[in-house]
């Protein structure tokens, strides 16, 4: 991180060893369990109910992924799709919409600006359980259940708020004069926050795009709730699938986990790009 | 109400009637996606049940269904085992919530050097928060399962170990191991917030704080985590509100035991309307929950400054 | 002026993007109603009834499947839809979609929750239907019990079981221990435990339940081979003198004599059924639905089952339970629904689900068949004798009291932060409230 004054020990110190021991520790932690998981999804089923425990395959299978992709009765292929489609659009749209939000909470003044932004946080506040059931009569009542309208509209429950909350801390740091500066030189407001603000927050909206897709990755009560057909469930949905009521299939659950991490990472790989330091100091000197 | 927008210094050269009033509105109109949003999404609900907790409302007794006032929430002043899981609570929220961020905050530092497969390791860094948290909770019961679970047979393998510790049935145990369980689901999530932050800090703020001869551990001090303040404060403060409410990982992995040792409102919450059908009391549970968090946020984002930046 | 033009122009472009925020939600509906996969729509032409089916596991989906297949083909007035909701789910969504007035027309519960949706008043009463039923007489009264609230019928019987102790006996001879007949008692039940026992070598003589609401259940049967009962001339007596001993008794088994796993207290069924799958415990006590299980981990020829110990008072009881089909009073399709759901309790079908997942048929003629000789049944069919209705299902109100404060009464004395008396007084206490 700190590559900067090279002369001082410490932050030789902090820079190499430290960076590097930090690194291996965490990257171990966050990676013990999937470790575990993945084992356990290429074991057959002898191997994982083995005693005592048996870490590695003898005969290591890929049979857990084909069934679970390709089955009938429970179509990971089509919960993938429908993750990522759900996902993808929540993405995009909390984006659209919390940039506009919070650009405009960041820059002008409302009367009741304060209050404004603490009843976004309120909306947080309430424990999806007891909301569940007015959402249901509510999608019901416009005919959504089954489709994707009834989980993405849901997702926005959880992810516009924070979206933009954060966005619009992330406005605030960057400076008003470049914008300023751009609406004299002839951009509009809309133009400036389009050709100006965009770019310099890219970072935060990175920051704030993965949030949005891995929180509607993850969610799990809207989609059981407001879907009743198979091929409508989401992957966390048809996870679930996998949880008998005496034994856990972790074979095929395995399977599925790391099949659904996949999209995550490929989506992350390419987004963290922006993830690094954004525009800001040379536009300052510009 | 005269110059609404504090940016568009230069004054207009016609005085236009409404100029004024429509940028006002046209400012609304910036908000009115988030705003149909939330509306149609969280609002209606939120207003039905507050409505709602001040009715007798169990579900298996619609003919005793009558509004009763404030029947619930005396109920809840007088129920020992509600301020037990506001107890569990407090210590839920405390020890997940700043040690994922202490280590997030740590990791973020660590991935925001520069140094080969740096985009590998931010993805793997990544990977707790996007799997759901009933297969998250499932994934850890088996880990810390007491008999043939790999925690208790690696520590025991490694000699650490000569009892099997029943991480989930021990009382003393039970909410440290679900706290851990939860940091490490949590800590990707600062992790990619305070990545994000520490980009919008300009170098020269730093090479300024080095020419006056400030060492590392002072410009993380007077530059780094003050250039932070409000992505620190709005994601640690989200982060505490949606741990408060966070159930599903406690349900599958203790349901709340044993013997309530790790029951926090929220799981209660879930336990009132879903076991006993008590919906009226389970509304007036988090009507009282989002009371002590609002007064809980306006507090913290006043002590904090919120996200007013530092330049002003 | 610039500024005056850019302020126009950035209100039109403003305007334009809102608008085309707009089309896309409006696109949406008509769009991303058929999204890039295309799910098949219902074909138009059959009723469809919807049934929610709520233990989806792969067995069961492919079981559940293949009966709905069967049914689909065998005629053409209706075409049944099944919904497969994830256990931990299904009593959430059912109430949620009972609350939002959306139910399917009829699922697969379990009979502890039927008195609650009756109590909902959610419920489809089938009496009369039930009545001219062809195979009504010849289902066993007792599996009519289970479904039966306030006297009136309010689902079919799919398939019923009661509880029997699971017992290794490969483990039983390689350590030399007798395997007791069905007659035995609480010592034979005590020594046969600890001789089992080893620690050392991760093996536990009992699977002791402590999560869920059967950590309760499990524990009153061993109440009852004392003599206890739950409720006595319209009073609850489950503080009794007898009961508490029996309590304390079995409190004893973790505390004193120490063979159960150190889990106990958060032990549900997959625990005590993969416990003893992966010969961690070597004996429990659970329902027939885990035979097939077991004979999958243990192997077929390396256990059996017993019916519950006798206790001193030389008394016995086993729970029955059923997995019922139930309709739902705001069904769109109740003709189908009852046509779908008799079909499913003719014959072959029936044998065919109870089979599969190791149920009891309902009809006696069907649990004569030759399946049942498995030693793994026998501790089932021995304990039909002395089975009973669970005694919680006498109050609707008592279901979800067991889980939010019964379950936790019985692992505080678990782990013995209260005594067994103390446990048993308060909880005589939680169900005389709600006795309604």
């Amino acid at each position: 991180m700190k590559t900067r004054g090279l002369g001082d020990p410490l932050e030789r110190f902090l820079g190499g060893p430290v960076l590097w021991g930090g690194l291996v520790l965490a990257t171990l932690f966050a990676m013990g369990p999937f470790v575990w998981v993945f084992l356990a999804s290429i074991k057959t089923r002898t191997e994982l109910y083995a005693m005592p425990i048996q870490y590695l395959p003898t005969h290591p299978t890929f049979q857990n992924y084909v069934e679970a992709w390709t089955s009938r009765l429970t179509p990971f292929s089509r919960f993938f799709a429908n993750s990522l489609w759900v996902s993808s659009v929540t993405m995009v749209a909390t984006i659209v919409i919390s940039t506009l939000a919070g650009y405009a909470l960041a820059r002008f003044r409302f009367v009741g600006k304060n209050t404004l932004m603490l009843v976004f946080l309120a909306t947080q506040m309430f424990p999806a359980v007891l909301l569940i059931a007015p959402l249901l009569s509510q999608w019901h009542a416009l005919g959504l259940i089954d489709t994707y309208q009834a989980l993405i509209y849901s997702n926005f429950s959880f992810t516009v708020p924070f979206t933009v909350w954060m966005l619009v801390g992330y406005f605030e740091s960057i400076p008003r004069e470049l914008e300023e500066s751009a609406m004299i030189d002839g951009s509009g407001r809309f133009g400036a926050l389009l050709r100006i603000i965009v770019p310099l927050a890219a970072p935060g909206i990175a920051a704030t795009a993965i949030f949005a897709f891995v929180s509607s990755w993850s969610e799990l009560l809207f989609a059981t709730t407001f879907t009743t057909r198979t091929d409508m469930r989401t992957l966390s949905a048809g996870l679930l699938y996998m949880v008998g009521q005496y034994e856990i299939q972790w074979g095929q659950l395995g399977a599925g986990v790391m099949i659904s991490t996949i999209p995550v990472a490929i989506l992350f790989i390419f987004l963290q790009k922006h993830l690094i330091r954004g525009l800001t100091a040379g536009a300052l000197k510009g | 109400m005269g110059n609404q927008n504090a940016t568009s210094a230069v004054p207009a050269p016609r005085a236009l009637l409404s100029h004024a009033t429509r940028e006002t509105l046209s400012n609304y109109v910036y908000l009115l996606p988030a705003a149909i949003c939330l509306g149609g999404t969280v609002l209606f609900p939120i207003l039905k049940a507050i409505h709602m907790s001040l009715y007798y409302n169990v579900l298996i007794k619609p003919q005793e269904y009558r509004f009763i006032g404030l029947g619930n929430y005396v109920r809840m002043v007088q129920d020992p085992t509600f301020w037990l899981t506001l107890r569990n609570s407090f210590t839920w929220v405390f020890w997940s919530v700043s040690l994922q961020f202490f280590f997030g905050f740590l990791v973020a530092l660590i991935l925001n050097g520069q140094f080969k497969g740096r985009a590998i390791f931010r993805t793997i860094n990544l990977l707790p928060w996007i799997i759901p948290g009933v297969v998250v909770a499932l994934i850890w019961e088996y880990i810390y399962q007491p008999n043939y679970g790999p925690l208790n047979d690696l520590l025991r393998r490694a000699g650490l170990m000569r009892e099997p510790v029943a991480w989930l049935s021990n009382l003393n145990l039970v909410m440290p191991a679900v706290v851990f369980t939860n940091i490490w689901r949590g800590i990707p999530f600062f992790t990619i917030m305070i990545l994000a932050g520490l980009q919008a800090i300009p170098e020269e703020i730093y090479e300024a704080a080095t020419v006056d001869g400030a060492g590392v551990i002072q410009r993380f001090w007077s530059v780094t985590l003050p250039m932070l303040r409000p992505i620190i404060v709005v994601s640690t403060a989200t982060r505490i509100i949606w741990t408060f409410n966070y159930a599903d990982l406690i349900f599958v992995m203790t349901g709340g035991g044993p013997a309530n040792a790790t029951q926090i409102t929220s799981t209660y919450t879930l336990m009132q309307a879903y076991s006993d059908l008590d919906w009226g009391y389970a509304a007036s549970l988090s009507v009282i929950l989002l009371v002590i968090m609002l007064t809980f946020t306006a507090l913290y984002l006043k002590l904090t400054k919120g996200v007013e930046s530092v330049a002003g | 002026m610039v500024k005056d033009d850019a302020y126009y122009a950035s209100r039109r472009q403003f305007l334009q993007t809102l608008a085309a925020t707009g089309a896309i939600a409006a696109a949406d509906l008509a769009w991303w109603e058929d999204p890039f996969l295309g799910p098949r729509r219902a074909r138009a032409a059959a009723s469809t009834v919807r049934f929610q089916f709520s233990v989806p596991e792969p067995l069961r989906i492919s079981l559940v499947e293949s009966l709905v297949e069967r049914f689909n083909k065998a005629q053409s007035d209706v075409e049944v839809k099944v919904e497969f909701v994830p256990q931990a789910q299904a009593r959430q969504k059912l109430i949620t979609a009972v609350s939002a007035g959306s139910p399917p027309d009829c699922c697969q519960i379990w009979d502890n929750w039927v008195g609650e949706f009756d109590g909902m008043n959610a419920l489809e009463d089938l009496t009369a239907r039930i009545k001219e039923w062809k195979h009504y007489k010849d289902t066993v009264p007792v599996a009519w019990q289970t479904v039966t609230v306030k006297g009136k019928l309010l689902s079919f019987p799919w398939v019923v079981t009661n509880d029997a102790i699971f017992i290794r006996t490969d483990r039983a001879k390689e350590y030399g221990l007798k395997i007791p007949g069905p007659d035995w008692t609480w010592d034979d039940f005590l020594t046969l435990a600890k001789g089992y026992t080893k620690p050392d070598k991760n093996q536990y003589g009992f699977g002791m339940r402590g999560a869920g609401t059967w950590a309760v259940l499990y524990a009153t049967e061993f109440l009852y081979s004392n003599g206890a009962q739950v409720l006595k001339d319209g009073k609850v007596v489950i503080n009794s003198p007898e009961s508490v001993q029996a309590f304390e008794w079995y409190i004893d088994l973790i505390r004193k004599h120490k063979i159960t796993p150190p889990s106990v207290a958060t032990d549900g069924y997959r625990q005590i059924v993969e416990g003893f799958g992966r010969g961690v415990t070597s004996m429990y006590l659970h329902n027939s639905g885990s035979v097939e299980e077991q004979k999958k981990f243990v192997g077929e020829p390396n256990f059996a089952t017993l019916p519950l110990p006798l206790g001193p008072a030389k008394k016995r009881a086993s729970f029955y339970f059923s997995e019922t089909l139930t309709m739902f009073k705001a069904a769109k399709n109740k003709e189908g629904a009852w046509k779908f759901m008799t079909w499913l309790m003719d014959d072959e079908p029936n044998y065919d689900y109870a089979k599969t997942l190791g149920l009891l048929p309902t009809r006696q003629a069907l649990a004569d068949r030759p399946h049942y000789k498995h030693p793994g049944y026998q501790g089932f069919v021995r304990s039909f004798p002395f089975s009973i209705v669970s005694p919680y299902l006498a109050y609707a109100g008592w279901g979800g009291k067991l889980d939010s404060e019964g379950v936790p009464l019985v692992q505080q004395a678990m782990l013995g932060k209260i005594s067994p008396k103390e446990c048993l007084d308060k909880l005589a206490e939680v169900l005389t409230k709600n006795m309604a």
